[in-house]
């Protein structure tokens, strides 16, 4: 008896526990509605900060574009379109797709979701509304907080509104062993809300001495980064990759070790965005060495999945959902790789303030955090609707132009931060010289912005060509 | 339940640590210097009303996006000072003054820290923010000509109206005057200025790393 359930519980640890087709089709059915809120509010607003972005883009290149009315000047145009990817579009699905994932590893359906459909409501005319307000003027200039306080007080009420679910799923969890998804989920959602009412406190809704904003701010943004955009995508891929395959996770201890490094050195490797600024210089080393140090959590997750992928290559170019999430792990590696570099004080000195340090912000974005919650809808959506992806051709143009995007911009982005980083550290180079240095660069990152808003149009008519609506009716049928 | 609460413990004992190291820390340390009372004044000075006014306008308009307010001077770049944008590196104290720290991620356009000591004539810049191409050929910066308005001269020529030669330039008849919001950010702007000597730096000396 006792070795029995010691086995049980060994397989338990290394793959998500089994459900009954039962209890699964009443998670999926409890979560249908969310989850289309979700999916379509927050694919809206990757189209639109993906079309505003283009045109900030644009008149980096060409300023007298649209200069006239004080609501499209660069200054507001480019924050109101950064912050719609970063919560409208990253951190609603992300919110979406792991209450969804916790649901099925908890084993248990979701209850009162008239409550939660309020909370999405709210996060989406917060966002709709502190966008307007950032247009008209009304910004907090707080890098990644410009939302003004009532909005950005909306959101978080919408979060902790939606974290009661995450509470309650998992007091009523069927399953006693935590599967290492739930790990990452769980820290991604205890930071969440921890990170954005600390740093919108402090720096917004009752801001402290200037002289204190600066660690805290790169706190911040670091945070939103590392503790929460990473631990999403991470436990979405360890969900994701052995389903697929149908492995286990390769190495339990690994997992261990990547989940607790990553958490202690993530939340000390803000202040590397400070190096030589105006913070005590202990601030500064912990925020190299923690970064530099964040290279042990990427190389045991990523030995881990590459483990459970290793044989799997047909499966790979088969399944969209595992070849989005492929390349949103091959990001991982690459990004950790540059926050490397950026963290390195004689790099720093050359590569901060340059299209390097937006590049990196990008790819961790578009390129990781993005990639793999594609690769999750694509994996979700069928499930949850019981139809299967109408067109492939449209999955090929959205996965292609995706990456040959991201590629594009991350590479002309890296490439020309380190010519622009060049320039600036010669005195002798006026300024002027330097931005015609990096013109060309930034014409590239025009362009696949084009290629992303196809790629994400794609993906939108993709959605739009899905009837939902039918397929509940089929499901009730079916049950 | 052992093994969620273990867990939520371990998380919370993590965030908490970075958590007290730079938030708390910063709070109590960094959030409680206060201005230094030198022979010369109260250092940072304060800024006037004005300017107060001019930093909400630099605020709304996003122009921390592209402008950065840090020099950096360390044993392996000088390269801010070298341009002229500072002759010392900035210390905290510097931004007691701010009510947001505009400290910038990014140079889209040159460092602003001392924007004041280098370009100190206001009427360069109502021409340079309303028609910055044409006084620094090459420059990326858009036209804010939203800040100022356009007005039919009626009898004499204000005083206030902005010479302008460039295609922006106003038709016959007409003058160009800055709004208030105008007038604020470049009072605003001709008050950054890091020429007074705090204890902890002073010009062309590293401070302890």
């Amino acid at each position: 008896m006792n070795s029995i359930s010691r086995t049980q519980s060994t397989i338990n640890l290394t793959e998500p526990a089994p459900l009954h087709s039962v209890t699964r089709a009443a998670i999926d059915g409890s979560l249908r509605f969310p989850m289309a809120l979700w999916v379509r509010g927050s694919v809206f607003w990757l189209l639109v900060g993906s079309l505003l972005s283009l045109v900030a883009a644009f008149k980096l290149v060409v300023p007298s574009f649209l200069d006239g009315p004080s609501f499209l000047t660069y200054g507001r145009l480019f924050p109101v379109a950064t912050d719609l990817l970063l919560y409208g579009w990253a951190t609603q699905l992300g919110i979406g797709v792991s209450l969804w994932l916790m649901a099925r590893l908890c084993g248990s359906p979701l209850r009162h979701t008239s409550l939660l459909t309020c909370a999405i409501i709210l996060w989406n005319v917060a966002i709709f509304l502190g966008s307007l307000a950032i247009l008209c003027g009304y910004s907090t200039s707080v890098e990644w907080l410009e939302y003004p306080n009532w909005a950005s007080f909306l959101l978080f009420l919408s979060f902790l509104l939606i974290g009661v679910w995450v509470v309650l799923l998992f007091s009523v969890r069927q399953s006693c062993v935590l599967y290492v998804s739930q790990w990452y989920l769980l820290a991604a959602f205890c930071s969440f809300p921890w990170i954005y009412a600390t740093a919108n406190r402090l720096l917004t809704w009752g801001v402290i001495e200037g002289s204190a904003q600066g660690p805290i701010h790169w706190w911040y943004g670091g945070n939103l980064i590392n503790l929460w955009f990473t631990p999403l995508a991470l436990g979405l891929g360890y969900y994701i990759i052995p389903k697929i395959t149908g492995g286990i996770i390769a190495n339990y201890y690994l997992a261990i070790l990547g989940f607790f490094s990553l958490l202690l050195f993530a939340a000390w490797s803000g202040s590397a965005a400070l190096i030589g600024g105006p913070i005590p210089a202990w601030m500064m080393s912990a925020g190299v060495v923690a970064t530099v140090l964040m290279m042990i959590p990427m190389v045991a997750v990523v030995l881990n999945f590459y483990k459970m992928l290793q044989g799997h290559y047909v499966a790979i170019v088969e399944s969209p959902a595992l070849r989005f999430t492929v390349v949103g792990i091959i990001s991982y590696i690459i990004f950790t790789t540059l926050s490397f570099f950026n963290a390195i004080p004689s790099f720093n000195a050359t590569l901060h303030f340059t299209d390097y340090t937006s590049g990196r912000t990008m790819l961790a974005l578009l390129g990781f955090l993005s990639m793999i919650l594609f690769g999750a809808i694509y994996y979700i959506l069928p499930r949850l609707t019981g139809i299967e992806w109408p067109s492939s051709s449209l999955i090929r143009w959205h996965f292609w132009l995706a990456t040959v995007g991201v590629s594009l911009m991350i590479f002309s982005m890296i490439f020309g931060g380190v010519i622009e980083g060049i320039a600036l550290e010669d005195a002798a180079i006026s300024f002027v010289n330097v931005l015609s240095y990096a013109a060309p660069w930034r014409w590239l990152v025009v362009f696949s912005w084009i290629l992303l808003l196809f790629s994400y149009g794609a993906f939108a008519r993709l959605l739009l060509t899905m009837r939902w609506e039918a397929a509940s009716l089929q499901f009730k049928y079916k049950v | 339940m052992s093994r969620l609460s273990s867990l939520f413990l371990s998380i919370a004992l993590l965030f908490l640590s970075a958590w007290l190291g730079i938030v708390v820390y910063s709070y109590l340390q960094l959030g409680r210097l206060t201005s230094f009372a030198g022979s010369d004044g109260v250092l940072p000075p304060d800024f006037s009303g004005r300017a107060i006014l001019g930093a909400q306008v630099y605020a709304a308009n996003g122009c921390v996006t592209c402008h950065s307010q840090q020099i950096r001077q360390t044993s392996v770049t000088r390269s801010d000072i070298d341009r002229g944008w500072g002759k010392r590196p900035s210390v905290a104290r510097d931004y007691l003054r701010d009510r947001t720290a505009f400290l910038g991620t990014m140079r889209i356009g040159p460092d602003l820290s001392n924007v004041g000591l280098r370009l100190s004539d206001p009427l360069w810049h109502y021409q340079h923010l309303y028609e910055p191409d044409r006084i620094v050929p090459g420059s990326t910066m858009p036209s804010v000509r939203y800040l100022f308005k356009l007005q039919k001269i009626q009898g004499q020529p204000s005083e206030e109206a902005i010479p302008l030669v460039g295609s922006y330039a106003p038709q016959q008849g007409y003058e160009v005057i800055p709004t208030e919001d105008a007038k604020n950010l470049v009072t605003y702007l001709l008050s950054l200025k890091h020429d007074y000597t705090l204890p902890e730096v002073s010009p062309d000396v590293t401070p302890t790393p």
